[in-house]
């Protein structure tokens, strides 16, 4: 087990050297200068180069690649063009924002998915399956940033019961300032946590949902749940119990995988609902061609999906016994 | 599970009550802003948020007030003894907001560094007649120009930073220090900036003691974040759908007026098919502005005459360029010997079908809407229009500022003065006359505009310079920008705009 952990994390550098190449292959080929972008449209020609010159965008490529490699050994993901800051600065300033979100979001996900699900399959055919399904279909085919300006509209501007925008105090230190007696603080993070969380999880949890009910209504079928029912069992334990957990390996892998697809809806919704995480850091870096940025924030996303795939396979050898890793 | 919901609803509830129970925050005016700052040094300032955000943490020598007139800031008086000298005497005992004196000193080195190549400031180019700089005494400061240069009054109110800070190694972009009406409190970046009142101002003191700059990226998004109230001011860049909406809603003032910019079709005199004036002409007059403005921008832009801002001293009603005129392009399409011989519906001339490549960049959806409606009427008139639409980093490096470009839609902003929109664009070799426009007598006329010290040269000199450009139209100037404010009513004071969107004006101050 722990070799295997060993050896999962020893690839995560071929993996990462991997995405450098190719993101930084992909910079190449995109058009846009982000001299130009810097110094806008007045600025002359020569001032233009001059400022490539500077910021060694004149160098051939090879030479960038190579000492953005030499860097990145020593822990140095360079220099935003734009903010004139370390990369790993501005990274590390929003990475939590976007965890905070994309877990809640997750949570959300599996708590409406699960529930969905399981209602839908255990009521087979009836109105709740289809209502449950309806949503499903919906949730997986509306666009998020969509569904974030219609939830905002309701919940903000019609109804004014939570905030349009923003985010409070992190929700670790939120919940520490609630234990200390200070529960608003943690109902104001709360409260800024709602609309962008749901909006996010929306299509996860459709797609949870679907899953699961497939998943059931196969496992309400087998022997052992008609064991368990001749047993004498209570309708709540057998679904619960025995049924739900056996539903859920196959789920728990696409859990794993969403994950990876919140990280990437983030980009969407924190522009809609100005949360200062990663994602909204992502479109201003590309739109102005801040190379480093982009770079650093690519590789970013690229461990922590590795790390989540990893996660997943560590906890699917412990639900399923059958699964061994080594 | 019922139990737990209950739960929930009741910490919600609980939460909602708490929003409601803090306290009125009386003198804080929040404002929704569409990018961050990339930078809070005045110098390097290049984003509207960092232009907004350093003019009220800094102040210039001169402050340019809403109807654009240089008054007096941290410079009490100036004298021009001759046209190439400019000499500014600053007010006793400025200070910054740190408490530190302002000096002569510290307006030589903003300027020298501004000056200074390898320092990359984007506004360089304004401020390149300056000769030399130089501290007479600690509160007189002189400038030389090379030439004489009318507009320079108008770019003085650039930020004075301060030598020692700099010198000392304290980073002013991200922690800036200067002499204005606010100071930075806090900066959280992507999210918000948070100002405070400077209690070393020199001036009147702003009615708003904190302001709070929102920055949120999508434009439905922060009109819709106004209208739940979550902030009490938006403003210019606002998507016309928004802008018709928040204008019938009477919990909110407004201020709509004319902006400081302008959309233009840039054509490439360089091109072929583009050199004649008279090509060039007949293009124009396929462009149905009053219809762009009318239902593309829903009329919040007005439809443009001439090259000349209407709000301009040097504006003239009587100069126009070419209306829409469907039969006088084809006309002229005729007189250039381009006729439907094969009657394909496309004219054609020597063999060759009529094409022309109309381009813009994809952020301002209403430019892509622009060009896609001239592509349809190009097509009636017998032109086979194509249209090239790429994202701004790529259509301004690598096409429009490299000449690839036939027909461009693009803008300028921050017009302060004609020779912002006329000298760099449209001299011949000019450092941003990206369709290499060449007429000696433009260029003679455009040099006297900026040297001339009359104000009545200064006019002439524009007014023949545009006349000609609208007849030879290097650029079709399609509509002037229209800049909008929307503010909360329940704000304490009254708010004035400015057509730049500078925010003294929101805090309290006049003029």
């Amino acid at each position: 087990m722990l070799s295997y952990v060993i050896r999962r994390l020893l690839l995560l550098i071929p993996m990462a050297a991997g995405m450098v190449i190719v993101t930084f292959c992909l910079l190449l080929l995109i058009p846009g200068d982000p001299a130009s972008v810097l110094l806008g449209q007045e600025a002359s020609a020569e001032a233009i180069n001059n400022l490539r010159t500077t910021l060694g965008l004149n160098d051939p490529w090879y030479i960038r690649l190579g000492s953005y490699f030499a860097a990145l050994l020593q822990g140095d993901m360079g220099r935003s063009i734009f903010q004139n800051q370390a990369v790993s600065e501005i990274i590390a300033g929003r990475l939590g924002a976007t965890i905070e979100l994309a877990v809640v979001a997750l949570i959300l996900a599996c708590l409406i998915g699960i529930s969905l699900g399981v209602l839908a399959a255990t009521k087979q055919g009836s109105l709740i399956d289809t209502v449950s399904m309806i949503f499903a279909q919906l949730g997986v085919s509306m666009p998020v940033y969509w569904l974030g300006l219609l939830l905002m509209l309701l919940f903000a501007v019609t109804l004014g019961w939570l905030p349009s925008i923003g985010r409070g105090v992190p929700l670790p230190e939120a919940l520490i300032a609630a234990i200390t007696g200070q529960p608003g603080v943690f109902l104001d993070s709360l409260s800024h946590i709602i609309l962008p969380a749901l909006a996010l999880a929306a299509n996860s949890a459709a797609i949870i949902s679907r899953l699961v009910r497939t998943s059931m209504l196969e496992v309400l079928r087998e022997d052992f749940v008609r064991t368990a029912y001749a047993k004498g069992l209570r309708r709540g334990r057998v679904v619960i119990r025995h049924a739900l957990r056996n539903a859920l390996l196959p789920v728990l892998s696409v859990i794993g995988l969403r994950f990876g697809a919140l990280l990437g809806g983030a980009v969407l919704t924190e522009t809609i609902f100005a949360w200062p995480g990663l994602g909204q850091l992502t479109i201003t870096a590309i739109s102005q061609r801040d190379l480093p940025l982009i770079q650093g924030i690519v590789l970013t996303f690229a461990i922590i999906f590795a790390l989540v795939n990893l996660v997943v396979d560590l906890l699917y050898a412990a639900v399923d016994p059958r699964i061994r890793l080594g | 599970m019922s139990k737990a919901l209950s739960i929930t609803s009741a910490l919600l509830l609980a939460g909602f009550s708490f929003t409601a129970l803090s306290p009125a925050k009386a003198a804080t005016v929040t404002i929704g802003t569409d990018v961050d700052a990339g930078t809070l040094d005045p110098r390097l300032a290049r984003d509207t948020t960092a232009y907004r955000a350093t003019d009220l943490i800094y102040s210039g020598l001169v402050h340019v007030t809403p109807s654009l007139e240089a008054r007096p800031d941290l410079a009490e008086s100036w004298e021009t003894p001759d046209p190439t000298t400019w000499i500014f005497k600053l007010r006793p005992n400025l200070k910054f907001s740190d408490g530190s004196p302002l000096t002569a000193d510290d307006v030589v080195f903003t300027f020298s560094t501004i000056l200074n190549k390898d320092f990359n400031a984007p506004m360089r180019a304004l401020y390149t007649p300056i000769s030399a700089v130089e501290a007479v005494d600690p509160q007189t400061v002189k400038f030389t120009l090379s030439a004489p240069y009318a507009p320079l009054l108008s770019y003085l109110d650039i930020g004075i930073v301060s030598k020692a800070l700099v010198e000392g190694g304290n980073d002013i972009a991200l922690k800036p220090v200067g002499a204005g009406p606010m100071k930075l409190a806090s900066w959280t970046r992507g999210s918000a900036i948070e100002l405070e009142a400077n209690p070393n101002y020199w001036g009147e003191k702003p009615k708003a003691d904190k302001v709070s700059l929102k920055i949120i990226g999508d434009g439905s998004a922060r009109a819709q974040a106004f209208e739940a109230g979550d902030l009490d001011v938006i403003q210019s860049p606002l998507a016309p759908q928004d802008v018709k909406r928040l204008e019938a809603d009477d919990r909110f003032g407004h201020a709509i007026q004319a902006g400081l910019g302008v959309t233009y079709v840039n054509f490439n005199t360089k091109d072929p098919l583009l050199s004649s004036p008279k090509m060039r002409k007949a293009f124009s007059m396929l462009i149905d502005q009053k219809t762009i403005v009318d239902d593309i921008y829903q009329g919040v832009d007005q439809v443009a005459s001439s090259i000349i801002l209407p709000s301009s001293w040097a504006y003239s009603a009587d100069i126009k360029q070419p209306g829409f005129d469907i039969e006088g392009a084809a006309a002229l399409f005729k007189e250039e010997g381009w006729a439907d011989t094969n009657g394909d519906g496309i004219l054609d001339k020597g063999g060759k079908p009529l094409t022309v490549t109309l381009s813009t960049h994809s952020e301002d959806s209403n430019r892509v809407q622009t060009v896609e409606f001239l592509q349809a009427i190009f097509q009636a008139a017998g032109v086979d229009a194509k249209t090239q639409i790429s994202d701004w980093p790529s259509f301004s490096a690598n096409y429009v500022q490299k000449s690839q470009h036939q027909i461009a839609l693009l803008g300028w902003l921050n017009i302060v003065d004609p020779d912002r929109l006329l000298f760099a664009q449209l001299t011949t070799g000019g450092s941003t006359n990206w369709g290499g426009y060449s007429n000696p007598t433009v260029d003679d006329l455009l040099k006297q505009g900026r040297s001339a010290t009359a104000q009545a040269d200064r006019v002439a000199a524009y007014q023949k310079a545009a006349a000609i450009l609208a007849d030879e139209l290097p650029y079709y100037i399609v509509s002037y920008q229209g800049y909008q404010l929307f503010y909360s009513k329940k704000l304490p004071f009254e708010v004035q705009a400015t057509p730049r969107g500078n925010m003294r004006g929101l805090i309290g101050l006049k003029d």
